[in-house]
């Protein structure tokens, strides 16, 4: 017992205020490391991936861009707050639709009907979210299913704006249908590709200013346990409508972008069972790493390209989505994120030990 | 306004289609209600079956009705298969869960459909039954037999399934798992066997409903998978709980959203019909709910 005191009494004073130093070294050294190779990995996409690919190519990495964010808003609902929306593709066409109107009627800066469209869609969002925030999961689930199939119905019959007059800005008769205007400083593919990763690298950055602020723990608390939020003095009603606010403001963002680099928008595009293939991809993806995001973003654009190029039926794309989501569900309770890095530093501690036995075999030998 | 003579035809498909919603949402409800899984592939599956009958009779050469057989068995073993595999192993998950695994079933059987039957190049097919010729009229209203059948069935399935749940032994056993699955378990009711029939019995519903709404509406893959979503409004109206609800509600569903159809106003908007209602009856059962403090993320 003698010899165990000291090391009891050392311990609180000495023990976690210099691992949890140690710790924070640790982890801001491995910031400042991630952050680098983020930073090589979009100087590389933004600069090489242009002149590397075919045009084709870039246009569909814009569309990653763009859908890494609307898998971004939707991971946050799901992965962080533990809401599910089976709504979000109709909340990206709501976006598209606010940016085409806005780009077709008004001159403003592009960037501006960027900021409009996802404060517009942001306010719709929420409008929704109010009433909807009273249902539980499965409930939750179901209602934003039925306000897509809703929007989409409405967005089916008063067709996306053309360049026409009216509230409406659509002319079923128009012959010569003028694209969708794009900033002045991206007119070309490449350029609107640039344009489209720094707007991502935006949004990312502003749910990243989230989820380490003040909002994150709030919603981190509220996904661990909502009484327990509840308790600890949090307003999980408010931090809630907060996470919808965010994620349709982003959302409304890409619904921008969209109209940019599709630059002509058709209902036929904007399907109730987008939202359906939304929520698989950002489930196999991964709802819980902003990572995740950029994963999901390639099933849905970059995989459909490939598979087109190839000459291969994108139906089997609909088919492995499928079988991700029941994947995820039955042997990843928490999503791939989650049992990747873990069968990872498995695969990493084994080497590890094996490597080190090794070493040290031959050390002895 | 258009007059009383416009809107008679639409009544009667409203009545037929209402009756197949009916179908659908007793299945769901029952389901729901033994399992705790709410079956969003039911439209999905069904879509299948009527392809497949289609395939046997207009391509094989089969007998229309063992292929209309072939249909409702693909239904309701394909249904069982799923509930046997993912159904048990989710079983612990939760509603939100189960939910969304099925939405992965349908969109691997929404791939393979548009793999084997490709909708591109205007190809159409029909799902004719033996009934669609042949009919009535009242009061200069034409009726088919298969308007009565839909109808019909709706309204027999409904009643057979309440008679079923309240005086039959297996009909009790779903009834007390509805309630608490782990004590009915603890008095020797043999739960899986009760399961595999609620799954069974569902599949068989869908693949009747695939066929008639592939003979009323339309045999396409992605049309018949998402009418599913009519069905779910019933039963949302019923709180997935009651099949005379979720009844009543599916023939108001479908009368609603046909006879919309003449009034050049709402036309364009009739398929909102099941939305619109869905969100209201969520809204108005939710009214006075705080919020919740369960999780029941994913």
């Amino acid at each position: 017992m003698e010899t165990r005191a000291p090391e009891v009494t050392e311990t609180p004073s000495g023990g976690p205020a210099a691992g949890s130093g140690r710790w924070q070294l640790s982890l801001s050294s491995g910031d400042a490391r991630r952050a680098g190779v983020i930073l090589v990995l979009v100087l590389l996409v933004l600069f090489l991936l242009p002149s590397i690919v075919s045009d084709y190519y870039v246009v569909t990495s814009s569309q990653v861009a763009t859908y890494s964010i609307v898998a971004l808003g939707l991971g946050l609902l799901v992965g962080r707050v533990g809401m599910v929306s089976l709504g979000q593709a109709a909340v990206l066409a709501l976006g598209a639709w606010v940016s085409a109107r806005l780009l077709f009627g008004t001159g403003l800066p592009f960037e501006l009907v960027l900021l409009l469209a996802g404060l517009i869609t942001m306010v719709l969002g929420t409008l929704v979210g109010l009433p909807a925030l009273r249902m539980r999961g499965l409930y939750l689930a179901l209602i934003t299913l039925m306000l897509a199939g809703a929007i989409t119905v409405v967005l089916a019959t008063t067709n996306f704006p053309n360049g026409g007059h009216g509230f409406l800005g659509y002319n079923g008769s128009a012959i010569h249908i003028p694209a969708i205007r794009r900033p002045g400083i991206a007119t070309t593919d490449a350029a609107f590709f640039r344009y489209s990763v720094v707007v991502a690298l935006i949004m990312f950055a502003l749910v990243l200013a989230h989820l380490r602020g003040r909002p994150g723990r709030a919603w981190a608390a509220i996904r661990q346990s909502e009484s327990s939020a509840l308790a600890a003095g949090i307003n999980t009603t408010f931090y809630k409508l907060w996470a919808f606010a965010l994620a349709s403001f982003i959302t409304g963002v890409a619904g921008g972008l969209l109209a940019g680099s599709t630059r002509y928008l058709y209902s036929i595009d904007f399907q109730t069972q987008d939202s359906i293939t939304l929520l698989a991809v950002v489930l196999m993806g991964g709802a819980y790493s902003l990572w995740g995001a950029v994963v999901a973003a390639l099933f849905l654009q970059l995989l459909p390209a490939l598979l087109n190029s190839w000459g291969v039926s994108a139906d089997w794309l609909t088919i492995l989505f499928g079988i991700g989501v029941l994947q995820v569900l039955t042997t990843a309770p928490r999503g791939v994120v989650d049992q990747l890095p873990r069968d990872l530093a498995k695969l990493g501690r084994f080497i590890g030990r094996n490597v080190g036995r090794t070493a040290s075999s031959k050390g002895a030998s | 306004m258009p007059s009383w003579q416009d809107f008679q035809p639409f009544i009667v498909t409203g009545l037929s289609v209402g009756g197949v919603y009916a179908l659908s949402g007793v299945g769901m409800v029952v389901l729901y209600r033994a399992t705790g899984v709410l079956f969003l592939a039911l439209g999905a599956v069904g879509a299948m079956g009527a392809l497949i009958a289609w395939q046997l009779i207009n391509q094989s050469g089969v007998n229309q009705y063992l292929g209309f057989l072939a249909c409702i068995a693909f239904s309701g073993l394909l249904t069982l298969a799923y509930g046997m595999v993912f159904g048990a192993a989710l079983s612990r998950r939760g509603p939100l869960i189960n939910a969304t695994a099925t939405l992965g079933l349908a969109l691997i059987l929404l791939g393979v459909m548009d793999l084997l039957w490709t909708s591109s190049g205007g190809q159409s097919r029909a799902i004719v039954l033996p009934t669609d010729n042949s009919g009535f009229m009242i009061s200069q209203i034409q009726v088919e037999w298969t308007n009565v059948i839909a109808l019909g069935f709706g309204l027999v399935v409904t009643i057979v399934t309440g008679a079923f749940l309240r005086f039959t032994k297996l009909g009790t056993a779903m009834r007390a798992m509805a309630n608490d699955r782990e004590i009915t378990a603890t008095l020797g009711v043999p739960v899986r066997r009760v399961e595999a029939a609620a799954w069974f019995g569902c599949g068989i519903l869908s693949g009747i409903g695939g066929l008639l709404l592939a003979d009323l509406v339309a045999l396409d893959a992605s049309t018949l998978t998402f009418l599913v979503l009519y069905a779910l409004a019933a039963t949302l109206v019923a709180q997935l709980r009651s099949i005379v609800v979720a009844f009543v509600a599916a023939v108001v569903v479908g009368l609603i959203e046909e006879m919309l159809t003449p009034i050049q106003s709402l036309t364009n908007y009739r398929d909102m019909t099941p939305f619109v209602i869905a969100i209201a009856a969520l809204l108005w059962q939710n009214r006075h709910a705080t919020v919740s403090l369960t999780r029941e993320g994913i």
